[in-house]
């Protein structure tokens, strides 16, 4: 009879002081600024800043480049026919332009519209004006024409040839077939430049000028079909391989980042519950220690309603994240969502702990407390991603005793993996660090008691 | 000038604790300077890209060490340890952008003519993976090409013929541009780090001012005061802007510090001028933040939010031809996004007749009048909260 009159007594003070204590919390507007709507905005500013970066820097887009329209170019139709289907078509290579002289291609180089432009004189040549990836891909078209061409030349120094035929071949640029490189550049990356090229080019350059049904006349040796059957049969020797289910998209660590220093914000929310139950920090801590309410529960109840909020906090923003900004995170959603609350959890009693083991001033404590979760941050990867990368490289250590690259780890795990042991080894850490925050508070502020304040 | 004189002293009683953030600041834009403009270097001569790639091989034999010595040309080889988590955290975090597997039984495959696939994993749809692509494809048809003409040929020997073909290579005439590249990219990264530290700066004095200014007990004292609210404002302007030219001066004085040899340039006074219009614009701002705001905390959330919000979408963290065009629309609304874009033309900067810089004038007349609609804008306010009771 008595036990569940207390036992109800105390489900009372549970409501009390949980409802309180939620009221409190919210009404705190600054609070509420610096874990929820910070991170929303600084969400936004990241979807802003990166969304591009890879699409502008990473992601192939046809070169712009240009050819000098003279006479070798237009007597040269093997490269001018190689050149055309390569730049046709939704996967192309290249974006052409046709210039008319050199100083309106010159003219299109220095005002950076085109990458590079090509003359075609005895030998192809390529101009430009800085050293690049664009650049160097436009040179790599370029050699791969004349290296089949010396190819075959010394193929051909060794078999017999329909009589005149070797000079027509022998000349730079006037490559027999369809040069090398037509063929091979639409089957190059299969997802990026088959489509369309690989489909429709087939039969199409045999029957433009100067292809070598022009020069193989009846008596043609058998080596000599043979060397055009091998020509006109590019094949694709290396194929895709997906390590993982999921893109190596670098960008959502940032986004991942900054959820877990979201989590650790929370640790504002801890430190307020310390000040609030421990009497010597604060008079409201002072009245509620007069109270007769077993301290930890108090404490406890209050500490409750801190996580809920919290956690309500970190869900908006994943959902924020998830819907509005659409940041991946792999299908697990549930695991998504656990780990948020750990992180939640995390960053809340890392919060409460330093605030009950260092004896210094609130503004010191928000200081220590913001110091602690940049440099966690900046650990994990949130102000220069590769950051993440180093650090789990030269000092291993240090990302596993990182809270914040813990977290940010788990949610890469979930998203970029397909096994879960990683995920689980990071989870465990981080349960450890709470039971370690959660004893360690315990301790300090159990049977603590006043004789005055 | 009783209130120009107090704001002073205020100022000057929080100059330790602002300095702190002055000294951390100007580290972090020292740092990210160096680390972003040590990412551009001169070059002379053409040098062709390379892609960094993993180049795992189950099988040795000469015709992959021909492959390799081919793609050496256009890769740097990484060492990664041949375990799944090694090569994926390595490829998520860009130290490889192609992971190349040779499958046991390539070569004697390829040597007998079948039709076998060596194994990548990408970033899809990369520069990288076309242009290594390109590279394995040209050496293997090639090759091929070798073999079903001369039936006899042996690896060594197809190795060697293989090589002699590909030294061969396109003729790159690299054209000099009017400048040397680079120049001033220590001063144009600094500069554009500038409204960062300084913005962050500026508003942090403010709040200190508006925290003493917006005392109830204070508010009231002054009010009732003989000084007419337009003299009060005037000299509390003046105040800000003095505060602001300090601080401009210190920072600018940092970036002869910092590359003393470009600093007697023509550029660099035009740096310099478009950070005193930056500045103005600035100091404007955060006197409208400060009239704005209500309470200290307030004021540091609207500094944090938008000294990094400017930041972010302006060109200053993430460079301006790097943003969407949709972003840099709406960056265009505040004046970091003028100041960046002028610093940028100014960098590249050759002639300094009217025809190339009126685009330059244009830009920091445009930040010039960003300062003047923010003051506008705060005296209206103040105007209206003196109205309140």
């Amino acid at each position: 009879m008595l036990s569940r009159k207390i036992g109800r007594w105390s489900g009372r003070m549970f409501t009390h002081i949980y409802i309180y204590r939620l009221k409190c919390i919210l009404r705190d507007r600054e609070t509420v600024f610096w874990t929820l709507v910070f991170p929303l905005i600084l969400a936004v500013f990241f979807n802003m800043a990166f969304s591009n970066l890879n699409k502008s820097t990473e992601t192939f887009k046809a070169i712009n480049i240009a050819v000098i329209d003279d006479e070798q170019y237009q007597a040269d139709h093997n490269f001018k026919t190689v050149l055309n289907e390569v730049s046709q078509g939704e996967n192309r290579l290249f974006n052409l332009t046709v210039a008319t002289s050199r100083d309106e291609a010159d003219k299109l180089l220095d005002e950076s519209l085109i990458d590079g432009y090509i003359v075609v004189e005895t030998r192809l040549k390529l101009v430009v004006k800085e050293s690049g990836i664009s650049q160097s891909i436009i040179k790599s078209f370029l050699d791969n024409y004349v290296q089949t061409a010396s190819a075959v030349k010394s193929i051909l120094s060794g078999v017999v040839l329909p009589a005149g035929l070797p000079d027509k071949l022998l000349e730079p640029g006037k490559l027999p077939g369809k040069s090398p490189d037509t063929d091979e550049l639409p089957d190059k990356s299969p997802g990026t430049l088959a489509g369309s090229l690989a489909g429709d080019e087939g039969d199409v350059s045999f029957a433009s000028p100067g292809n070598p049904a022009n020069y193989t006349n009846p008596g043609g040796s058998a080596s000599w079909q043979k060397l055009l059957d091998s020509l006109r049969d590019r094949r694709v020797y290396v194929r895709d391989v997906p390590g993982t289910r999921a893109e190596p998209d670098n960008m959502l660590n940032y986004f991942y980042t900054l959820i877990a220093m979201a989590c650790f914000y929370g640790s504002f929310f801890g430190m307020r519950e310390i000040m609030d139950i421990q009497a010597d920090l604060s008079t409201l801590a002072a009245r509620i220690n007069t109270a007769p309410v077993h301290k930890l529960k108090a404490f406890i109840y209050s500490m409750s309603a801190s996580l809920t909020v919290h956690v309500a906090e970190m869900l908006i923003l994943i959902a924020f994240l998830r819907f509005i900004i659409g940041v991946d995170f792999g299908p697990k959603t549930g695991l998504v969502i656990l780990t948020t609350i750990v992180g939640s959890i995390a960053g809340t009693t890392f919060g409460a702990f330093i605030s009950a083991a260092v004896k210094v001033s609130e503004n010191f404590k928000v200081g220590i407390l913001i110091g602690a979760s940049m440099i966690g941050s900046f650990l994990a990867g949130m102000m220069y991603q590769n950051m993440k990368y180093i650090v789990s490289q030269k000092a291993p250590l240090l990302s596993f005793l990182n809270p914040i690259n813990l977290l940010t780890d788990a949610f890469y795990c979930l998203y970029y993996y397909d096994s879960y042991s990683r995920y689980a080894v990071n989870i465990c850490i981080l349960l450890f660090f709470i039971i370690a925050f959660c004893l360690g508070i315990y301790l300090m502020i159990r049977r603590r008691k006043y004789a005055s304040i | 000038m009783q209130v120009f004189k107090l704001c002073l002293k205020i100022l000057k009683k929080n100059i330790p604790s602002m300095l702190i953030y002055v000294s951390v600041f100007l580290s972090i834009s020292i740092i990210m300077t160096f680390a972003t403009a040590n990412q551009m270097d001169e070059m002379s001569i053409f040098t062709q890209a390379k892609s960094n790639i993993a180049f795992i091989s189950e099988e040795d034999s000469p015709l992959v060490d021909g492959l390799k010595r081919e793609l050496s040309k256009i890769a740097n080889f990484v060492e990664i340890p041949d375990k799944t988590e090694a090569l994926q955290d390595a490829l998520y975090f860009r130290e490889v952008t192609y992971i190349l597997r040779v499958p046991r039984g390539f070569t004697r495959g390829f040597m007998k003519g079948e039709d076998v696939q060596l194994e990548k994993t990408i970033v899809p749809d990369s520069y990288s993976d076309i242009y290594v692509d390109l590279a394995i494809d040209k050496y293997f048809n090639t090759a091929r090409l070798y073999m079903q003409q001369m039936e006899e040929i042996s690896q060594e020997d197809l190795v060697r013929r293989l090589e002699q073909n590909l030294s061969e290579g396109t003729g790159v005439e690299l054209k000099a541009t009017a400048r040397t590249l680079g120049e001033y990219d220590y001063l144009n990264y600094y500069f554009n780090y500038f409204p960062y530290a300084l913005l962050y700066i500026l508003i942090l004095g403010m709040s200190v001012l508006m925290l003493v200014f917006n005392n109830r007990d204070l508010k009231m004292r002054n009010a009732c005061s003989p000084l007419s609210p337009n003299s009060f404002n005037t000299q509390f302007v003046i105040a800000v802007l003095l505060f602001a030219f300090v601080s401009w001066l210190v920072m600018t004085a940092f970036c002869f510090i910092l590359d003393f040899k470009n600093s007697m340039s023509m550029n660099t006074v035009y740096f310099t001028l478009n950070s005193l219009a930056f500045t103005i614009a600035g100091a404007c701002m955060s006197f409208l933040i400060g009239n704005l705001a209500k309470s200290r905390g307030a004021i540091y959330a609207a500094s944090n939010v938008v000294t990094l919000g400017f930041s972010f979408i302006s060109g200053v963290f993430v460079p301006q031809e790097l943003l969407g065009s949709s972003v840099l629309k709406i960056a265009s609304f505040t004046p970091t996004y003028w100041y960046v874009r002028a610093n940028n033309k100014i960098a590249k900067l050759t002639q300094f007749d009217f025809v190339h810089m009126w685009h330059i004038y244009y830009d920091m007349l445009v930040q010039v009048c960003f300062a003047l609609v923010f003051f506008v804008l705060a005296m209206v306010i103040a105007k209206r909260k003196r109205a309140e009771p």
